[in-house]
Formats: C-alpha cells, sequence, structure tokens
C-alpha cells in the first residue's frame, strides 16, 4: 500500500466508491459500506494471503472469482460483491469450511462473538450436505499453560501463524502436517511461550485459540465492555475491559494505532486477577490494623503535621492527577519542597524540559516510518513490550535500519544493522561518544553512527535508567542535534521510562527541582537524597505513592534502613509487600480498573483511564483522600471529583493549559500536537551539534571505535556486534562488573496473578562463556554473587567482564547490590553439597 | 369536501334512515314482554339447576392444564448417565425477555462430570418474579436442557424464595397440578 498513491474511483455492485490506487480492494470496499466477509485478512498482520476463500468477488475484465483482500485496487474497476456467482462461491466456501468444523456452538466460548457463526448465518447455504464422520482431534490441548487449542474448531486461515511469524516473529507457532490432519503447533509439541501470545486469541475468526483466564467465563450478551489504559507499564496500551457482575473476567485491545496498533503483551492481558488477589489491601491500616478512613485520616494529618515540614513524598503508580494533588499537598501544605517520581537519580530539570521539547521527541507512530532506530539502553521487550513489537515492525515493513546499543544483550538485537554495548555504567561515556561520532566527520565512525548518520528520519527509543548517570541525558540532546531531529518531521526521542505514569507525574509537578509543568520551583530533594536525609535524621517523614522502594528502587538495604530510621510512612499501596509492611499507615490503591484519572504516555500523549469494574467496598477513590487529606492539613484544593481535579492539573500544568475531556476522548491527545501548544522551555538555546559532553573521552581513544569503549575503571565492558569479541577482560583479581535489568516478569504482576504465576522469573547470573569458562561455571550452576544465591546461565551474547542480573525478582533482588555506582560482584561457585 | 359535521353540506349529504321501534307498552305485546321473555331466560336458568354447582374450589380443586401449559421450568438430566442436560451456554439468558436467568458456567473435571460436554453450569438461577412465562428459553436450548413445566403455584412470602437454583430446578418437581386427559 503507497500512501502516496493516487485518488482513484472504484464501482462495487454498481455504486462509485473512491479509493486510493494499490489499496486491497477489500480496504476500499469497507470504507465505501460494502461488507465482504472474511477470516484471515488482517492488515495489522501485514500482507494479505488469501487463505480462507472467503472474500471472493467478481471483477468485471477477470473471468475468475479473485479475492479481495489480495486484489489491489485500479482504475475504473467493477467490482460485484452480490452476484449469484459470488454467492454460490460464498455458500460453497461456507459449506467447505463447516465439513469439519464441529457444531459445538453451545459449549464453544467464542459462541455468540464468532465470524464464523455470523458469516454462516449471514452467506452460508444454510444447511449442510455432508453426511460424513467430520475430523476429530483431541479436545482442547494446552498450546501453553495460557492458550487452550481445539484443533477440530481451526479453519486454517493462517491468522495466529502469521502473528507468531511476521509480528511477533518467535516463529513458534507452525501449521503441521497436511490436507485436514493440518493443525497449528509448535515443534515437538512444546507449549508456545511468548510474552505476545494472547494476541493469538483475539484474531483466530473461530473458538480454536482460546483463553484459560477467560474460559466458560461468560457470554457476550453477559457482558460490558468498558475502553481504558492499561498501566502495569509505561506502554499505557489501549485495553477493553470485559466486565461481568462488576469484574474484569478478560482484558482485550482497544486497537489504538498511535500508541499499541491493537496489541497486548501477556503482562497487560492476563495480569487483571491481582485486582482481586489476597494480598490487594482493601481498607485503610494503621499499624497493621484494619482501621476507618476517618481514624486513618486522622493518625495521618497527626503524622504529617508532626513531621514539621519535614516530609518528603515519592510517587510511583500514580495518575496525573494523584501527582498533582500529592506534590501540592506537599508544597503547598506541608511547605517541603522534597518530592520525587523516579526511582533512582534522573537528569535536572533544565534538561528534561529541553528532552519534552516537542521538535525533540517522537510519537510512537514515527517508529513506523523512520529511516533509523536506535535502541539505547534499555530493552524494549522487558520495559516496554509493545514497542518491541512496533520496531520489527518497522524494520519488516518499511525497511528501517535498527541500532541497537545497550549493556545487555536485547531481544531486537537479531534484526539489527548495527550493535555496541558497552559497560555498565558507561552510558553517558557511550552516549557522548556517539554524539560526536554522528556529529564528527572522521571516517572511522562506528557502524552504529554510521548508520545514523546516513539516515534522514532517527527516532531513539532510550531508557530511562541511561539518565541516572550524569549526563548522559545531556548527550543524548546532543545525538539529537548531530542527526537534525528539530527539523526532521518524524524524528525525535522517546524515552521508556521506569515507572508507568512517569511523564505525566514529572508534568504533574513530582520532581524535586520542577513544579507542574516543569515550571521553576524551590529545589529539593530527589529520591536519592531523601533517602540519605531519612536515614541521617534530617528528613524524619515519608509518604509513598505506589512506589515500593523495597523491591523497585537501587540499594534496597539503604532503603530498609531508611524506612525503619522514618518516624512516620505512609504509604498507598495496591498490594502487601515489604514496603506496606514497613509502613504505618496503608491506604488502599484503586487499580486502573477502577481509577478514573488520566495519565501521560512517554509521548506525550494524555490518555484517560476510567473506571470500569468495582472496587473492594473500602477502597476510595484516591483523589478523593488526597483531597480530603489536604483540607485536613488546612489547604483547600476545590478537587472533590474527577472533572475538579483534571481542571485543576489543566490550569496549573502549562503543557495542558486548555485540554479538555472531550478533546482526549477514547485514543488519547498529544499535548505537543495542539493548536499553540506551550513549550515546557523559553528561551533556552538549542543545543550545538556534536559537543562532547562532560566527562567525555579522552583524546587517545577517539579514534576507537565506539562500540569498544573501555570502561573505567577496571573491567572492559565489551564488545562490538556478535559473534561477540573473546578475549581476557577481567580484573585482576577476577571480580566482574555487574549490570541490572528489570525483567518483563518480574513483579507482583507474575507474583498475584495466578495464570502467569509459571513465569515467575527466578534469579539467574548472565555470565559469558569466557568468565565462565575461567570460573569453572556452567549453566545451572548455584553461584553466590555478593551473598545473593542465584542459578548460573552462561549467555554467548553477553560481554566478557560483565555479569547480569535480574531486579525486582523476589527472591536475590539485585537492587539489593546497587549502590549508586558501578559495582563489582565476586562470583563464588556453591558445591553441590552446600547449595 | 368538509367533513365538518355542523357544515350545512354535511347534513346534507346524509341519508336519514327512520328507525323500526317495537310495540307500545301496555295490552297484549306488553304482557308478552313483562312473562313470556322472563319465562324464556328461567328455562335456560332451570335447565342449569341440574348440573349441579360450577364453582372450583381452589385449592383444594385444580382445574387441570393442558400438556404444552408453561409453568414453571425444569431442568433435565439425562436418564442413562444421570448427567445434566444443560452445558451451560447461556443461550436461554440470551434468549430471555424479561431476563431473570443467570448462567455462570464452569469447565468440566474428568472423573467428576457434571454435563456430557467441556462445559457446565455452575450456577443456575431463574428469577421466577421476573419471569413472564414465554417459553423462550425453552426454545432456545439447544440440548433440550430446560422445558416449561405445570406448575403455576409458586407464590411465596419473600420474593428472594423466588430466585430458582440448579437445584431446585432439577428436582422432580412435586405435581400439584392435574393434566388434562386426552381429549379433555
Amino acid at each position: 500500500m503507497s500512501p502516496a498513491g493516487r485518488e482513484v474511483t472504484i464501482t462495487i455492485d454498481g455504486r462509485e466508491v473512491p479509493a486510493v490506487e494499490g489499496e486491497m480492494l477489500h480496504d476500499a470496499a469497507r470504507k465505501g459500506d460494502v461488507e465482504i466477509p472474511y477470516f484471515c485478512y488482517e492488515p495489522k498482520l501485514g500482507d494479505p494471503v488469501g487463505a480462507c476463500r472467503m472474500c471472493l468477488v467478481e471483477i468485471e475484465g477477470i473471468p475468475k472469482l479473485q479475492t479481495s483482500c489480495s486484489t489491489p485496487v485500479r482504475e475504473g474497476m467493477v467490482v460485484h460483491t452480490r452476484t449469484e456467482q459470488v454467492k454460490e462461491a460464498q455458500n460453497s466456501v461456507v459449506e467447505f469450511l463447516l465439513v469439519n468444523h464441529p457444531l459445538d456452538c453451545p459449549v464453544c466460548d467464542k459462541g455468540g462473538e464468532c465470524p464464523l457463526q455470523d458469516i454462516s448465518y449471514g452467506w452460508g447455504p444454510g444447511k449442510s450436505r455432508v453426511i460424513d464422520e467430520k475430523r476429530h482431534f483431541e479436545k482442547p490441548i494446552e498450546l501453553s499453560p495460557l492458550v487452550a487449542i481445539d484443533r477440530e474448531r481451526c479453519i486454517l486461515c493462517y491468522r495466529c501463524v502469521r502473528f507468531s511469524q511476521e509480528v511477533s516473529e518467535d516463529a513458534q507457532l507452525q501449521l503441521i502436517e497436511r490436507g485436514d490432519r493440518t493443525y497449528v503447533g509448535t515443534f515437538d509439541d512444546r507449549p508456545y511461550v511468548a510474552p505476545f501470545q494472547g494476541n493469538i486469541t483475539d484474531i483466530c475468526p473461530v473458538g480454536a485459540l482460546t483463553n484459560y483466564t477467560y474460559r466458560f467465563r461468560a457470554r457476550p450478551w453477559d457482558i460490558e465492555h468498558a475502553g481504558s489504559v492499561c498501566t502495569i507499564c509505561p506502554s499505557q496500551c489501549n485495553v477493553s475491559f470485559t466486565v461481568r457482575d462488576e469484574k474484569v473476567k478478560r482484558v482485550i485491545s482497544r486497537d489504538n494505532h498511535e500508541v499499541d496498533d491493537g496489541w497486548l503483551c501477556d503482562r497487560g492481558r492476563y495480569g487483571f486477577e491481582m485486582f482481586d488477589a489476597p494480598e490487594r489491601v482493601r481498607e485503610p491500616q494503621l499499624k497493621g490494623g484494619a482501621v476507618s478512613w476517618e481514624q486513618a485520616l486522622e493518625a495521618v494529618a497527626e503524622g504529617l503535621r508532626r513531621a514539621g515540614g519535614k516530609v518528603a513524598a515519592i510517587a510511583g503508580d500514580a495518575s496525573n492527577e494523584e501527582g498533582f494533588l500529592l506534590q501540592r499537598i506537599l508544597r503547598d501544605a506541608l511547605g517541603s519542597p522534597h518530592i520525587d517520581s523516579r526511582p533512582s537519580r534522573g537528569p535536572k530539570a533544565d534538561v528534561l524540559r529541553r528532552l519534552a521539547e516537542p521538535n525533540v521527541s517522537a510519537k510512537v507512530r514515527d517508529i513506523d516510518e523512520a529511516d533509523a532506530i536506535l535502541v539505547l539502553g534499555t530493552d524494549p521487550l522487558h520495559s516496554s513490550p509493545i514497542l518491541d513489537l512496533r520496531v520489527r515492525k518497522a524494520i519488516r515493513r518499511n525497511g528501517a535500519k535498527l541500532v541497537v546499543a545497550t549493556e545487555r544483550p536485547t531481544a531486537l538485537d537479531g534484526g539489527a544493522e548495527a550493535i555496541a554495548r558497552y559497560a555498565p555504567g558507561q552510558a553517558a561515556h557511550f552516549v557522548g561518544e556517539l554524539a560526536s561520532a554522528i556529529g564528527g566527520s572522521d571516517n572511522v565512525a562506528t557502524p552504529v553512527a554510521e548508520t545514523l548518520r546516513d539516515a534522514g528520519k532517527v527516532v531513539v527509543i532510550w531508557g530511562e535508567r541511561i539518565a541516572r548517570e550524569d549526563g548522559a541525558a545531556e548527550a543524548l540532546l546532543d545525538v539529537a542535534a548531530a542527526t537534525n531531529m528539530s527539523t526532521t518531521d518524524g524524528a525525535g526521542l522517546l524515552e521508556i521510562p521506569d515507572t508507568t505514569n512517569a511523564r505525566g507525574l514529572r508534568e504533574a509537578g513530582c520532581l524535586p527541582d520542577a513544579g507542574p509543568g516543569l515550571s521553576d520551583t524551590t529545589a529539593g530533594k530527589s529520591t536519592e537524597e531523601i533517602r540519605e536525609a531519612l536515614i541521617s535524621g534530617e528528613l524524619t517523614t515519608l509518604v509513598l505513592f505506589g512506589a515500593d522502594p523495597l523491591r523497585d528502587f537501587p540499594d534496597t538495604p539503604a532503603w530498609e534502613e531508611a524506612l525503619t530510621a522514618a518516624d512516620f510512612v505512609l504509604t498507598f499501596s495496591m498490594h502487601d509487600n515489604a514496603t506496606t509492611a514497613k509502613s504505618d499507615v496503608v491506604l488502599p490503591l484503586e487499580t486502573h480498573a477502577e481509577k478514573d484519572g488520566t495519565v501521560t504516555h512517554p509521548d506525550g500523549r494524555l490518555q484517560r483511564v476510567r473506571p470500569s469494574a468495582s472496587r473492594p467496598e473500602n477502597v476510595v477513590p484516591n483523589i478523593l483522600v488526597l483531597s480530603e487529606l489536604a483540607t485536613k492539613l488546612g489547604l483547600d484544593t476545590g478537587i472533590d471529583s474527577q472533572p475538579t481535579a483534571f481542571q485543576a492539573l489543566t490550569n496549573a500544568v502549562t503543557l495542558y493549559n486548555g485540554i479538555e475531556d472531550e478533546q482526549i476522548g477514547g485514543r488519547g491527545l498529544r499535548w505537543q500536537d495542539r493548536e499553540g501548544a506551550t513549550s515546557a522551555r523559553t528561551g533556552t538555546e538549542q543545543p550545538g551539534p556534536g559537543g562532547p559532553p562532560e566527562g567525555g573521552s579522552p583524546d587517545t581513544q577517539r579514534d576507537a571505535p565506539i562500540s569498544m569503549v573501555q570502561p573505567d575503571p577496571t573491567p572492559r565492558g565489551v564488545a562490538s556486534a556478535d559473534p561477540p569479541s573473546g578475549g581476557p577482560s577481567t580484573a585482576a583479581n577476577g571480580d566482574l562488573l555487574l549490570g541490572t535489568y528489570r525483567d518483563l516478569w518480574a513483579g507482583p504482576v507474575t507474583e498475584l496473578n495466578p495464570p502467569l504465576k509459571f513465569l515467575t522469573p527466578q534469579q539467574r547470573v548472565e555470565i559469558s562463556r569466557t568468565d565462565a569458562e575461567r570460573l569453572d561455571l556452567k549453566s545451572g550452576d548455584k553461584v553466590r554473587v555478593n551473598g545473593i544465591e542465584a542459578e548460573a546461565h552462561v549467555k554467548e551474547r553477553v560481554p566478557a567482564g560483565v555479569v547480569f542480573m535480574a531486579e525486582g525478582v523476589s527472591d536475590g533482588n539485585a537492587n539489593a547490590l546497587l549502590n549508586g555506582g558501578p559495582v563489582q560482584v565476586k562470583i563464588e561457585k556453591l558445591d553441590e553439597a552446600t547449595a | 369536501m368538509s367533513f365538518d359535521p355542523k357544515s350545512a353540506s354535511y347534513l346534507d349529504s346524509i341519508e336519514v334512515v327512520e328507525v323500526q321501534r317495537g310495540p307500545k307498552p301496555g295490552g297484549v305485546g306488553g304482557a308478552y314482554r313483562a312473562f313470556g321473555e322472563t319465562l324464556r331466560g328461567l328455562k335456560t336458568t332451570m335447565a342449569r339447576l341440574i348440573e349441579g354447582p360450577m364453582t372450583i374450589e381452589y385449592p383444594e380443586e385444580k382445574t387441570p392444564v393442558y400438556p404444552r401449559f408453561r409453568g414453571r421450568h425444569k431442568l433435565h438430566k439425562f436418564e442413562d448417565t444421570g448427567l445434566e442436560k444443560c452445558v451451560g451456554c447461556s443461550l436461554c439468558a440470551a434468549a430471555c425477555p424479561a431476563d431473570c436467568i443467570r448462567v455462570v458456567a464452569a469447565e468440566n473435571i474428568p472423573g467428576d462430570r457434571v454435563s456430557a460436554g467441556e462445559r457446565y453450569a455452575a450456577v443456575y438461577e431463574i428469577n421466577l418474579s421476573r419471569c413472564i412465562f414465554c417459553g423462550y428459553c425453552e426454545i432456545a436450548c439447544p440440548f433440550d436442557a430446560i422445558t416449561m413445566g405445570h406448575d403455576y403455584e409458586m407464590a411465596d412470602y419473600d420474593r428472594r424464595d423466588l430466585i430458582f437454583t440448579k437445584e431446585m430446578l432439577l428436582a422432580e418437581p412435586v405435581e400439584r397440578t392435574p393434566l388434562k386427559s386426552e381429549g379433555e
């Protein structure tokens, strides 16, 4: 489909329909309100295959019937969809499909929302002439622990196979056998385990692929669909909750091309049973015992008043309104500037303002059209899964060149044009080098820099965690300048933050050095400084809103100490966890199926989270709790509902000024896209191209390819593209550099959702072959890493000199080892006997 | 043409018909009307007198119902296997115009089957205070698992007691209502 196609007019059933030359006839017909039945056609899956033969139409000048899904439109085409010939073909196709399709609709989960039912009813012959036995397979078997497959019902439309091959690219699903014995399966009948497998149940046009979590739960007439936004990760995919008896029974995609392209990851799709987990905080708790809301709020107000301004707050999983109210309470009612929304350090406010400039920020859809994509310091599969599919799509469909520059091997490495690995703690250094290599004209630039330099539209997907290092964000702006992002349409930076609504909370004012709208304000303490101040006694009181420092923040032992040292800790939490156990007052949070509020996508899109399911009896809307608390502390916010909270937010945040709820609607609104959108920054100059940031490389290293950055001080971070360059590269004392990453499945979402429990990750120490040989380790050996016991996992692509461990896992959280700087770890092999 | 009844042209257009009247009171005609007609009516009364009283002493006595009378629902089991016929497909709930049926399905565990298929109704409730006894559920059922019975005596003291559960609907109903016999 060429986007610049010529406008043509075709005739369908005697009616003139406008179309774009080259688009598929089926699409043109749909736009012209002509319904053509189909099973296999799905533009999201890529090129049409014409497998189901349901969309046959008659085209004048072509003697045989053609599949409308794979016939491009031509000027003056005359198409008939309702002639005798077409009807006979449609009847025959339906009859053929029903030769082997069992009529167990009353039992089938798809019954009532089944395209095969609808099409048989609308276009089928009404009866079958077949009297023979139908094909039989063993009734539902596990395709995976989450998806059941009933092979009898499969009509072999190829959709799931195409999804696996061409969208998620895990290539696990195949059609096996031939003829009517064909079935969908995996090699050797292994379970299909992939992070996006749930999507195949959405696209299956019959009841062959169904969710175990929704098995026999409800019928389409029993349920209501409630559109909302998933806030489990920063992707903020648009979802539709299937609600029965006011409980969420299923999560399906709401298909917003600007955000998620109609796909969902399994975390969002199956992560709804935690709404009703036994661990859910269902009422206010004071020192572990349930109390009434009045008592709880009285205790909170008393605790905060007693702090006398020595109070700090950290927001985690919160909506914009909640973040806005929280910072008002802190700044205006308690007179404390110490508020943050980041798990660790981050760039200063003026850098954030420059990063928020509309002309250097990319929107999600820009990935589709980009010439080159740089994935920097993040693995989208783990931190924002839906962007992983987006990047794959850009490479596959648009020929985008992908460049990966990370510490740890990523899932996208296979499709990358160039790969660079830098050592943990060297991100700022690497990005600085990269900026000067792109900007400079020397011929020794690495493949990474060359690919980016030669490309027109560059989209940089970068992880918030690189900005924990001083100068990294500034260097990133240099990269933006070197690739002319500000003057190129469709180019820009796209951040993948560590927390769900990181951008919204920053813009709502949950930053130590910026108020609402990233405005100037009295500087307060950032997350790490808050922790130190709590330990030293400089601060006495802490408010945690949806943040779990004992799991998610680096240096958990120090946080443990800080929470113990604090006189009063107020925690808003959805579930009981280690942090709530150390809190004085715990107040319940709403889930994203219960909340009413707005969140901001990392690309600046404001989206509305709508209440879809009923909340437990004693859970109260959080904005009401916060405004009540503000009143008790003597601050009249005038907020008593979501609309008033949203009004207050848009009035205070200059970036959102004048945005109406109706404009957000169901699809969201990027604040940058509005007429006269205000810029966060006023009067700051664009950074000049190429200037290396402070801490840039010494001149001696200028000539070296940047992918061979030598980390300082000890071990050598490695190494260029695969195969990884081996070689001795370890510190003299044999210690290795620790790199950490957040695993897709680490966290409450797998631990509290029974269907996802089997995915709960165990701590693994990923180690290079070179180091493994030196330490005489093989995969599966038990090792102890600075006190954490874990299993060694020898990984080909891990650079020598570095080991990687997962953050946020319940057992052996790598966050316990981090202390803000590069960490050296000692690997001890445990004997089988002691292990 | 105007149809205003008061307009002259309308009155002119009406054909006036002379009413045929009976004889004036008094005389032979009057006497016949006073006694003859009364006796004629009494003849019918007297003729029915020997039949005895027609009153049915409900509830001691009950009118038999026709075989296709639509009374309280029944759920059925297979006679041979004892499994429930209902698979919990919820089609009855979809067909119900009064929205009085609630079905929550669940999956059969092999070895402890409830119904014949993969699926069974874990919850099957009919709110009889809302039911309009239209019989659509019976028509919708693909397995003849629900039929309309003959019982119409469902009055109770509490509305909650009118929500019939699966166990109540499966139980052999008390045959309180006589059925009309062939040709009756």
